[in-house]
């Protein structure tokens, strides 16, 4: 056994192990989703062992991460009895794409559906499940009582709601839905668990059909646990998964039982040829309507060295062509399948026109010979789906000799474990199958009776009397053989031993008792048996022939019904995950900033609401091709949140332009507009519209066009302004342009009149509103003296050098300044081939520097720091989008080319030019 | 007893595969995209419809026979100052429903620019159809169905005129699209455009990145 730990981390495994004390042991745990109506949850599924009893919990915890026992309650908790069923499902799925695999726990009419992940650990969970309900079908004696299993279930919950081991719902005539609801329908959380009881029996079937017909009356989702969805705890289950449980909860509706009659036949031919008809044996003229399926085993077939060692005999095809020849004349025979293993071999054969009803045929061989693998003997078998009834046919043959019944008993239990149908995921067992057929010769003799007093009672016909000393009745009942399984009653003569040729018994020294070796047993629903004999007639060999009839019904699934039920089925979760769509609304689709002026924050607020019924997470997204998910002078705050339904968060929405920003708007290449997508995550886009009109400033503009405006820019009609931004120097005007712009000439002009014996000039920040208000007089001309203190007088200036479209030296001389920044008469000569309004104002703020540096006695200004100041300022690198400032190199290139910067400004502020 | 009929096993072909496709409207304001969803998806219609300001998303399934195709429908907004916004709704989308008013020519000619946008821009396997909306108001109708029909043909698109009023050909429409989608695995994409979406919200990850059919 595995330990639990590999399983699960150590803290859940402890914590579970906590829950059920000493009382009963963890014997392995896996978490499992599981699918209800239309939701998965999350739970842990835990076998649980209490001496040689086993029972699974299925726990519900109420952290993510189990830490304690106090997280952990049960939900469910089923006896591992004989009412208890656990299956890997995998039919429809598509394992290949890495799907999950459906484990079905079936217990009495309850089913529940879990979705695992197709893993080795899900393989071992349910093996284990299943060698614990293999060893509950094994015991022998008085059921258990599972008291100690009660125990975890909770207090307030009587016992008979969780399980009832009463007979009365065990039996499979007792499906009566009142019953079953008054057991199961709780009223607390539990109630919405899928038990067969939520969806109608057949009977219910037409009233429900009326219900469901009106699909948008939403009681029809009653189990929907609304509240806990909204709580963002039970999202819907991936829709293949809701798929499955529906259709195979509903699997009832829409498939249909139809019979089948199954002729299965096993001899023992002791390596004859088959010269003789076998017509008597496959189709007596007591058999008046052919069988739809022959299922014909042989064993001995070939005894010869070669058959042995080469597997290879001539036998294969006589014997194949015998049989074909010999099927029911009133029908047309196809061959399914033809397996051989040494002298074991299987022949299916199907009517016709059913070969389309036959898919996912198999054949595997299993030998328990000689060394325990060989194949002189073993079992070799065909499995295949029937419509949706999955068969599996094994013929054996067990190990010989009176004494070896044990051997025998174990050949069995080998091949159970061995034969494994290799080419499906999950691999399939023998036991995966809903009908099971064993023929073959199993060798089990009768015992403790001398073969006179055998032979004696034979001539009686005293069989019954006879089988209480057959090997296999007894290993049968003591279920150390074809446990589960049935045999009908034996009312022929043992087939065994028989001199060849004659229906006399063996004649031979050895003088065996006879025996009933060749036997037919079966396990599965549906399944009855029309008869059970033995052929005498046929005499080649030292076996008899024999033969069974079964009629059998296979679940056929009706498409037209089908189709309807599925259809439903995606309507329904349409309509709900439409419904569970994130939905929001929001007070304005349209944000208006009526006035935005440089560096003056607007903000607006937006409201969204939750009117949904699930958690919204919602996010402003980016639009193709952008890098942002607005524009640069606009900021969202939150720009991506989460919202419980019912709720609201407010968004505040920012309109800030900058010196990075405001020359765009100045020259109308950009406008306060953008639309904002703002994306539910699982859901719509919703589109808002920002609107703004920006208040053109000096601030942002080009020295082109400040020097050919007169008037305050505010004065300058918007078609001039975007004249003077794009081809300034085609403008005819009256007057020539200034030398500098003039709005330079106030600020300097100011700061030299008031400013030049100011200390930490440039250093002592301004006030913003003083800021403002310059801003406004550089502007409007209003009013007449400049506003503020030095220091923001200063600071304005500043801005002003920072914010122009083009630094004073522009952008195209940037990297030829740096280049000769320790020279000072190629410095020089760089300044002198500047655009003239650039090099005039490049000048004029040196003039200025330099007075500044003569009045350093009061100022404490130095050229070092004036000369950084400015020349990070009046020195702008072109724009460089793709240099991230935090790596390290390019910090390095940054501070040398700063200190270039300096020292390029710092020869004008020390020399004469 | 049913009959031969009933030979094969659905549970292969019909419950494993679901097919998702992203499918997005697009046309002229007013035409009747958003209502043509709303009669696909709810079976409703509203007289007086809201204009979409944004993308609708819904989401709708159509049981083909061999196939289940469920579609992931973007309802885009048709004013032109949204325009410049489509593409992040037809990029990656499997199908396109173009949709102009029969009675309103400007909204053909508009149609004619969003297929070749289409043409032009979208992924080159998307199979577009051409919707004549309204189709109820036939007897003030400006846009002649021969008219659309040719070029439908000639531009290689799936053409029906349609109402949303009187359900006329929705279904339809959606069906053939359904049908001539190509349902391999390698051409239908789980995951779409900006939505990301897939309604299981749990940890299901891997499975809607995994192609569509699983």
């Amino acid at each position: 056994m595995l330990p639990a730990a590999i399983m699960m981390d150590q803290q859940t495994v402890s914590a579970i192990q906590g829950f059920l004390g000493s009382q009963a042991k963890c014997v392995t745990s896996i978490e499992a989703g599981l699918v209800r109506d239309w939701v998965k949850t999350s739970r842990i599924l835990v076998l649980v062992q209490n001496n040689n009893e086993h029972g699974l919990l299925v726990f519900v915890s109420s952290k993510p991460n189990v830490t304690s026992t106090a997280d952990l309650s049960v939900e469910k908790a089923f006896p591992i009895n004989e009412h208890f069923k656990c299956e890997i499902d995998t039919s429809g799925i598509d394992v290949f794409a890495g799907a999950d695999v459906y484990v079905k726990v079936t217990y009495q009419k309850q089913k529940l559906l879990f979705e695992l992940p197709f893993s080795p650990r899900t393989n071992t969970f349910v093996a284990e499940v299943t060698r614990a309900a293999e060893a509950s079908s094994l015991r022998v004696g008085p059921p258990p009582s599972f008291t100690w299993l009660q125990a975890y279930v909770p207090l307030n919950v009587p016992h008979t709601l969780w399980f009832d081991l009463s007979d009365d719902n065990v039996s499979h005539h007792s499906v009566g839905s009142t019953s079953l609801k008054s057991g199961l329908a709780f009223d607390d959380n539990f109630s919405e668990l899928m038990t067969s009881d939520n969806w109608p029996s057949n009977t219910e079937l037409k009233k429900s059909d009326s219900q469901e017909s009106d699909l948008d009356n939403s009681e029809n989702f009653g189990n929907i646990p609304r509240q806990s969805i909204a709580m963002g705890a039970t999202p819907l289950a991936a829709r293949e998964s809701v798929v499955k449980l529906q259709m195979t909860m509903r699997e009832e509706d829409y498939t249909d039982l139809q019979n089948f009659r199954v002729f299965i036949g096993t001899w023992n031919v002791n390596g004859q040829a088959p010269i003789i008809s076998l017509e008597d044996w496959l189709a007596p003229k007591s058999d008046l309507l052919p069988p739809d399926l022959y299922v014909i085993g042989f064993q001995e077939l070939d005894l010869s060295k070669e058959a042995f060692l080469f597997n290879d005999t001539p036998r294969e095809e006589e014997w194949l062509h015998a049989v074909s020849n010999a099927l029911h004349p009133e029908a047309e025979y196809k061959k399914v399948k033809l397996v051989r293993l040494i002298g074991m071999m299987l022949i299916i054969f199907v009517q016709v026109k059913h070969v389309d009803c036959i898919q996912n045929v198999a054949a595997e061989t299993v030998g328990t010979g000689i060394m325990g693998k060989m194949g002189n003997k073993g079992g070799v078998a065909v499995r295949f789906d029937l419509h949706s009834t999955s068969v599996c046919f094994i013929n054996c043959h067990l190990a010989a000799h009176v004494e070896e019944f044990e051997r025998r008993n174990q050949d069995y239990s080998d091949i159970c474990a061995r034969l494994v149908f290799n080419q499906f995921k999950p691999p399939k067992f023998i036991k995966d199958h809903q009908q099971i057929y064993w023929l073959g010769d199993m060798n089990y003799r009768i015992m403790d009776l001398d073969t006179d007093q055998v032979k004696g009672l034979i001539d009686k016909q005293c069989y019954p009397t006879l089988l209480e000393h057959d090997q296999l009745t007894i290993q049968h009942g003591f279920k150390r053989v074809f446990v589960g399984c049935i045999e009908g009653p034996v009312r022929f003569p043992p087939t065994y031993k028989y001199d060849p040729g004659t229906n006399d018994w063996d004649s031979s020294e050895k003088n065996r008792p006879p025996a009933w070796c060749d036997r037919i047993l079966w396990k599965g629903e549906h399944i009855s048996q029309l008869c059970y004999r033995s052929h005498p007639s046929l005499m080649i060999s030292d076996h008899k022939p024999v033969s069974s009839v079964f009629e059998v019904g296979i679940k056929v699934v009706d498409n037209i019904k089908y189709r309807k039920i599925y259809e439903e089925v995606m309507k329904k979760l349409d309509k709900l995950e439409n419904e569970f769509l994130p939905q929001v609304t929001v007070d304005k689709m349209e944000v208006h900033f009526e006035r935005v002026t440089f560096i003056e924050p607007v903000s607006r607020f937006l409201t969204i609401a939750n009117t949904g019924q699930v958690p919204v997470q919602f996010e402003f997204i980016k639009k193709l091709n952008d890098t942002r998910y607005c524009k640069d002078w606009l900021n969202i705050k939150p720009y991506m949140s989460f919202i419980m339904p019912g709720e609201k968060c407010d968004v505040e929405l920012e309109v800030y332009v900058d010196k990075r920003t405001a020359f765009k708007l100045n020259s109308k290449q950009d406008t306060l507009d953008d639309i904002l997508v703002l994306h539910l995550e699982g859901g719509k886009d919703l589109f808002i519209t920002v609107q703004g009109a920006y208040i053109p400033s000096c601030f942002g503009s080009s020295l082109d066009a400040l020097v050919r405006m007169p008037f305050p820019i505010r004065e300058v009609p918007t078609a001039k302004l975007i004249d003077l931004e794009t081809h300034p120097k085609e403008i005819k005007a009256k007057e020539p342009p200034f030398e500098i712009p003039k709005e330079l000439w106030l600020l300097i002009d100011h700061l030299f009149k008031y400013g030049l014996t100011k200390e930490d000039l440039f250093q002592q920040p301004g006030l913003h509103q003083e800021i403002q208000q310059v801003l406004e007089k550089l502007d409007t001309g209003k009013p007449e003296h400049m506003p503020g203190s030095v220091n923001s007088v200063a600071e304005a200036l500043l801005l002003f050098l920072e914010a122009l479209a083009d630094s004073v030296v522009p952008t195209i001389f940037y990297q030829r300044c740096l280049d000769c920044s320790n020279n000072f008469i190629l410095c020089k000569q760089v300044i002198f081939q500047l655009p003239q309004v650039h090099r005039n104002v490049f000048l004029y703020i040196m003039y200025f520097l330099k007075e500044l540096l003569h009045h350093s006695a009061y100022n404490k200004l130095d050229p070092n720091l004036l000369a950084t100041v400015f020349g990070s300022i009046l020195l702008r690198a072109p724009p460089n989008d793709d240099l991230d400032i935090n790596l390290p190199g390019v910090r390095r290139n940054q501070q040398l080319a700063d200190r270039k910067k300096a020292t390029f400004v710092y020869h004008f502020l020390m020399n004469d030019w | 007893m049913a009959g031969r009929s009933g030979a094969q096993r659905p549970n292969g072909a019909m419950q494993g595969k679901i097919c998702q496709f992203k499918l997005v409207l697009l046309g002229e304001s007013a035409v009747g995209k958003s209502s043509l969803v709303l009669r696909f998806v709810k079976g409703q219609f509203h007289e007086y419809q809201e204009s979409t300001i944004g993308a609708a998303f819904l989401t709708q399934t159509v049981c083909l026979d061999d196939t289940t195709v469920k579609f992931e429908i973007w309802d885009t907004a048709g004013q032109e100052r949204y325009h410049s916004l489509a593409p992040m709704y037809y990029r990656g989308a499997q199908a396109a429903i173009v949709v102009y008013d029969i009675v309103n020519q400007d909204t053909f000619s508009r149609a004619k620019t969003w297929v070749k946008e289409l043409q032009r821009q979208a992924s080159p396997n998307i199979v577009i159809a051409l919707a004549g909306n309204k189709a109820d108001l036939a007897n003030k109708r400006l846009v002649e169905y021969e008219e659309a029909q040719a070029y439908a043909e000639e531009n290689g698109l799936l053409f029906m005129e349609t109402s949303a009023k009187t359900a006329m050909n929705v279904n339809d429409i959606f069906l053939a699209i359904a049908k001539k989608l190509p349902k391999n695995e390698h051409s239908a994409s789980g995951v779409s455009g900006p939505g990301r979406r897939g309604v299981d919200l749990s940890e299901n990850q891997q499975q809607s990145s995994g192609g569509c059919c699983k």
